[in-house]
């Protein structure tokens, strides 16, 4: 008998086009806390979702408590034992805490009817477990996100789950906020008899908590099942990104005394973003680092004209101007904006090739009485198609049937069709494959070599450290810090997350 | 008393009190004993109809057939009465089983095919409504056992009509059911958070299913209602629930995305249809008129609840990371 | 994927396009009169009036929406109409202009509501459809205008073709190819469509969605006003109740044409000439109906089976289409 509660041998996962698991092992030690490490794309997700019933591996096989499983729904994975907690996700926002904790099973009067004075109690129970102050009467949209996570926390205890895997959860926490929850983990571990699987970009709080670590790097096993105590930070990171992970150097030279061409100055946000204030040369590659929640997309967003900006000034070429709506950036100022979420944000799935890597360009190819056909769109858009290598059967292909990378490059040519001179590139990217990875990175050197500025958002630290010029750090939506970027990745990396950590 | 503020109805309830005060003021014939006599029989019937949408609107759906099924156990109720010389009982239980059919076939199309509540019930609203017109050629049945126009117009002391016993026990049992039973939470609970509910365990064909055959039954008693009330069953009893259907529920604050409905402040948007409706006839006000105003209080509360849904979203949006 | 069939057979239009043949052969064939001039006549009459309420409500479905008030919205329009000609004694082509202006700005009150508030159009349109009726009645005290100009009555009994055809079907034929035309060739064609599939992605990519939907909502706007003059034309009055109380005779059609047709529920794919078919289709399936003597009540419940058959060829075709043009 094996001291594991949970184990996952050889599993194997496909989809069309990719591997997204290959030959995967984890192994979760009873009454531990185990790190799941990996880089966007590595194969976390797709694990965790093996586990929580929402996938079927191909190959390979689930034990829990020694028994073989296999779960057809999250449902079934959440009877087992197995709990996902989410941030607030999984609650009923207009429900009271007590009531969502026994939603499953609530309790009744003689009469059938759910007694609301034993659900409070019952819910208390597992409040004071977990030492939360919180009135099982409140309902849960008034809380704050931390205790809701809490609450969730509480909810799969009491439907006695022996194992949590958390997913991210301190990324939009407070520090104090952080340090409760990791003391709860640590009781939990301790008094309930219950395992956890913490997923977490953060290192720092895997060296905190974790006893042991499992990493994936491309699907399969960078190591397996690690003793914390046998690894350092910098192991770690070399275990994620692998070694052969290179830096590229791009030979520029940026005056950084030069002129700005767009001025951030001041800016607070309806969002919350504090006294935001960012320069950006001409031909720079300017990075903006942060961990999820740091408010990167969302200055971005507000810049762009989605969310309102209260206060601050935004200077092109030193003239101050005022943008509207992304239509305003384009059309007017030549600022484009290329998701980080391709699939919702950046193309429009169900059309096809020709209309997604046009739309940014038909104002501009609209003849009289806004005439506009599909070989003019076609005369546009084909060179940056095809400088891009997008393969595609056709300019008729319904985008929803290519690749995730063909898909990035489409999202990436439509912007270049439409020739902007400042480009925000959001987390390029997350989930492709290294080749059109390490192709798409070349093209953004060569388009800030061509005069092109721009800023980058990416949450992968060699990625910003390979193609940045110079790295803004932010947190808690402000700027904590700011480098020019060496290149050299020891350095970048401790003088980032340093700017994080203070 | 903050707890009191809060609630859907509390605001309602005010403007029910007032309004009615002020009324009365103006018009003393508002709270003559006919006056309330016809307001309550009013209320009553419109307050069937209301509930009947708005469970659908609980599970974040929406239900165009109301009326239809309405119409169709009206007919069917009255015509198996005077064609084949039915008692009352079996033919008020065979109403209540045509529109517990309606309804099934409405949920199970819905949940079974995914697509959206409103196709499907507008295309079952004309299968309804077609039956019904071909089952009568348009024409009305008049014979109508004594017993049962009685109970459509007597009263029970004062002003006060026989007919508002039914929708009384119905909304007693509706706030009983979306508030202290299981199938009732878990109704909201699917309306709130689809793919959460489906988490833990409830079955969405369950609760779909449920939700509209209950509110298949409380058409059918709307229906049987209204044929006690006008004392014929006439073809085109339904033809007009659909926009107070709505009405009621969405003033009493329901948000139609589901999740949230509240059976009292409802049982208020009914009251304060109908009060509105009243006073415009004492007032001597075009009875068009009800219609613009309705409409317009509609949007006046989609405005509000809108405000407020905004406003909650606001508070926790800002530091939840996507 | 096989190559040696032409991609248009593979179309929805085109399974469309057989059922009308096979109807036509099975109605010719089986009852007495259904090619006769006269019939056919009629039946080009009602098309006409059915194909424009139907493109009236593609161009909200194209945005995921819906619009209650099209039949309100039509009658409104077309009683303004009739208030021009008959009360004011404006000229006819002027009226037409300004019933069609009228249209378009009921259409952007639609619009408007439901963008600035962010609810779904039903409840908007559910209330316009009220408010609007509720004026009209109001407003023209549900009184009809029957004494309208000649000329205007006229040209909705004219006939054309030796006869066969109403010059109302020409209108809505022609209707169909400038709808096409602006969808697949033109920008703002373009664009309203992308709004329609992808909000978010069109707003990122430079498109003003908001301003995308209003336009949507007017065009809808406008085409129930022209419905509704057609109308008027055709029975040669406006009239309160031309088109059931609060305009509900109109939505059946209104559905009916586009779902068959192969518009999407979610938004973003048009249909124009699917839409035209699926108006025919409707229409002559309507007019068999009484031909065969299923009896005039039992009609609305075969529509009703043939929306639900429709839908759920819908939501089989959103499994089984690999692809399919956007503008069609």
């Amino acid at each position: 008998m094996s001291d594991y509660i949970l184990e996952l041998n050889n599993i194997t996962k496909n989809f069309p086009g990719v591997k997204a698991l290959d030959n995967a092992n984890f192994r979760l030690k009873k009454k531990s806390i185990h790190a799941l490490l990996g880089e966007n794309g590595a194969g976390k997700s797709t694990l965790i979702k093996i586990i929580t019933g929402v996938y079927n591996q191909n190959e390979g096989k689930l034990f829990l408590n020694n028994q073989e499983k296999s779960f057809s729904s999250p449902n079934e994975a959440m009877n087992a034992g197995i709990s996902v907690v989410h941030q607030e996700r999984n609650l009923i926002r207009r429900f009271s805490v007590g009531e969502n904790l026994m939603l499953t099973n609530l309790p009744k009067n003689n009469l059938g009817l759910i007694d609301y004075n034993t659900v409070a109690k019952e819910s208390k129970k597992w409040l004071d477990i977990m030492e939360l102050d919180i009135d099982p009467n409140t309902i849960v949209s008034d809380l704050t996100v931390a205790k809701m996570q809490l609450c969730e926390i509480a909810k799969a205890l009491s439907l006695e789950s022996k194992i949590l895997l958390l997913d991210e959860p301190t990324s939009s926490l407070s520090p104090q906020d952080t340090k409760n929850l990791f003391a709860l983990l640590k009781r939990l571990v301790a008094e309930q008899d219950v395992s956890i699987v913490f997923v977490s970009h953060k290192l720092e709080e895997v060296f905190e908590i974790c006893d042991e670590v499992t990493v994936l790097r491309d699907g399969k096993n960078a190591c397996e099942s690690e003793q914390i105590t046998n690894l350092n930070r910098q192991k770690l990171v070399k275990l994620m990104i692998g070694r052969d992970e290179q830096i590229i150097k791009s030979k520029k030279n940026i005056d950084f005394t030069d002129e700005s061409l767009l001025d951030l100055q001041s800016i607070n946000t309806d969002l919350g973003h504090k006294n935001i204030n960012l320069n950006l040369k001409k031909g720079e590659i300017l990075g903006l680092y942060g961990l999820v929640g740091a408010g990167r997309t969302e200055l971005i967003k507000c810049v762009l004209g989605l969310d309102k900006i209260n206060s601050g000034q935004i200077l092109l070429n030193n003239k101050e101007i005022k943008i509207k709506s992304p239509k305003d950036a384009l059309e007017k100022y030549k600022i484009g904006y290329i998701s980080e979420d391709r699939k919702k944000e950046g193309l429009i799935l169900m059309h096809d090739v020709l209309s997604n890597a046009g739309i940014t360009v038909w104002s501009n190819l609209k003849k009289i009485l806004s005439f506009l056909n599909d070989s003019i769109v076609y005369n546009k858009v084909d060179p940056y198609v095809k400088q891009l290598e997008v393969k595609t059967p056709s300019y008729q292909q319904i985008v929803s049937n290519l690749s995730g990378g063909n898909q990035q490059k489409i999202s990436v040519a439509k912007w270049l069709a439409s020739g902007t001179d400042i480009l925000f590139i959001d987390e390029p990217t997350v989930g492709i494959d290294i080749k059109t990875k390490s192709y798409l990175h070349e093209l953004i050197i060569e388009l800030s070599l061509k005069g092109t500025s721009i800023i980058l958002i990416t949450s992968d630290m060699p990625e910003m450290i390979s193609l940045a010029d110079r790295i803004i750090t932010m947190k808690d939506f402000k700027v904590v810090g700011e480098t020019i970027n060496n290149h050299n990745y020891e350095e970048m990396s401790s003088s980032i997350m340093g700017n994080i950590h203070e | 008393m903050s707890a009191l503020l809060k609630k859907d109805w509390f605001g309602l309830g005010l403007v029910l009190i007032f309004g009615s005060i002020l009324i009365s003021l103006f018009k003393p014939a508002f709270i003559s004993p006919f006056n309330l006599y016809v307001l309550m029989l009013s209320v009553s019937l419109m307050l069937v109809v209301a509930m009947s949408q708005m469970i659908i609107i609980a599970i974040g759906q929406m239900n165009l057939s109301v009326g239809a099924i309405g119409g169709l156990v009206a007919i069917s109720f009255t015509g198996l009465m005077e064609v084949y010389s039915m008692s009352i009982l079996p033919a008020v239980l065979i109403g209540l089983l045509i529109g517990l059919a309606c309804g099934f076939i409405n949920g199970y199309i819905t949940v079974k095919t995914g697509i959206s509540a409103f196709i499907i019930t507008l295309a079952t609203l004309y299968i309804f409504k077609g039956m019904n017109l071909g089952i009568t050629e348009a024409q009305p049945f008049y014979e109508i056992p004594e017993a049962v126009k009685f109970f459509g117009n007597a009263k029970i002391f004062g002003p006060i009509p026989y007919l508002v016993i039914i929708p009384i026990i119905i909304t007693v049992l509706m706030w009983i059911l979306m508030n202290r039973t299981s199938l009732g939470r878990y109704m909201l609970a699917y309306g709130n958070n689809v793919q959460s509910s489906e988490l833990i365990g409830i079955s969405s064909t369950k609760i779909v299913i449920y939700a509209h055959v209950i509110s298949g039954l409380l058409a059918a008693i709307g229906g049987m209602l209204v044929v006690c009330r006008l004392q014929l069953g006439t073809p085109n009893i339904g033809d007009s629930w659909l926009l107070p259907s709505f009405a009621a529920p969405v003033i009493g604050g329901a948000i139609l995305a589901g999740g949230k409905v509240d059976v009292i402040a409802t049982a208020f948007g009914v009251i304060l249809v109908s009060i509105i409706s009243q006073a415009l006839v004492i007032f001597k006000i075009d009875p068009f008129f009800v219609q613009i105003f309705l409409g317009f209080m509609i949007l006046l509360a989609v405005f509000i609840n809108r405000y407020r849904e905004y406003r909650e979203e606001r508070r926790t949006k800002v530091f939840s990371d996507e | 994927m096989n190559n040696k069939i032409p991609n248009f057979v593979k179309t929805n239009q085109f399974g469309l396009l057989i059922l009308v043949i096979v109807f036509i052969c099975i109605f010719s064939f089986s009852t007495d009169g259904f090619t006769s001039r006269f019939n056919i006549y009629a039946l080009s009459r009602v098309v006409a009036l059915d194909i424009m309420i139907g493109l009236a409500m593609m161009v909200v479905i194209l945005t995921g929406g819906l619009n209650l008030s099209l039949g309100a919205l039509g009658v409104s329009a077309a009683m303004f109409g009739g208030w021009c000609m008959e009360s004011m004694g404006i000229p006819i082509s002027i009226t037409i202009i300004l019933v069609l202006a009228f249209g378009s700005f009921l259409g952007w009150i639609n619009g408007f509501v439901t963008v600035r508030t962010g609810v779904h159009s039903f409840i908007v349109t559910l209330a316009t459809m009220s408010i609007y009726f509720g004026f009209m009645t109001l407003l023209t005290e549900a009184e009809a205008f029957r004494k309208l100009p000649e000329a205007f009555t006229d040209f909705g009994s004219l006939k054309l073709f030796n006869k066969y055809i109403s010059p109302l079907l020409i209108i809505s034929v022609l209707t169909c190819f400038v709808l096409y035309y602006i969808f697949k060739y033109t920008d703002i064609g373009r664009k309203l469509i992308a709004a329609g599939a992808n909000p978010d992605a069109a707003e990122l990519s430079g498109i003003s969605v908001d301003r995308m939907f209003i336009y949507c909502h007017m065009l809808s706007g406008f085409l129930a006003a022209l419905a509704g003059i057609m109308l008027t034309a055709r029975i040669g009055a406006a009239i309160p109740s031309m088109a059931g109380h609060l305009g509900f005779d109109w939505l059946l059609p209104a559905f009916l044409a586009p779902v068959l047709g192969g518009t999407l529920l979610s938004g973003g794919k048009v249909t124009v000439f699917g839409t035209m078919l699926g108006a025919i289709l409707v229409t002559l399936i309507n007019n068999g109906l009484y031909l065969i003597d299923v009896g005039e009540f039992w009609v609305r419940f075969f529509l009703g089976i043939i929306l639900l058959g429709a839908v759920l060829l819908d939501r089989a075709r959103e499994y089984f289409t690999v692809k399919n043009s956007i503008v069609s």
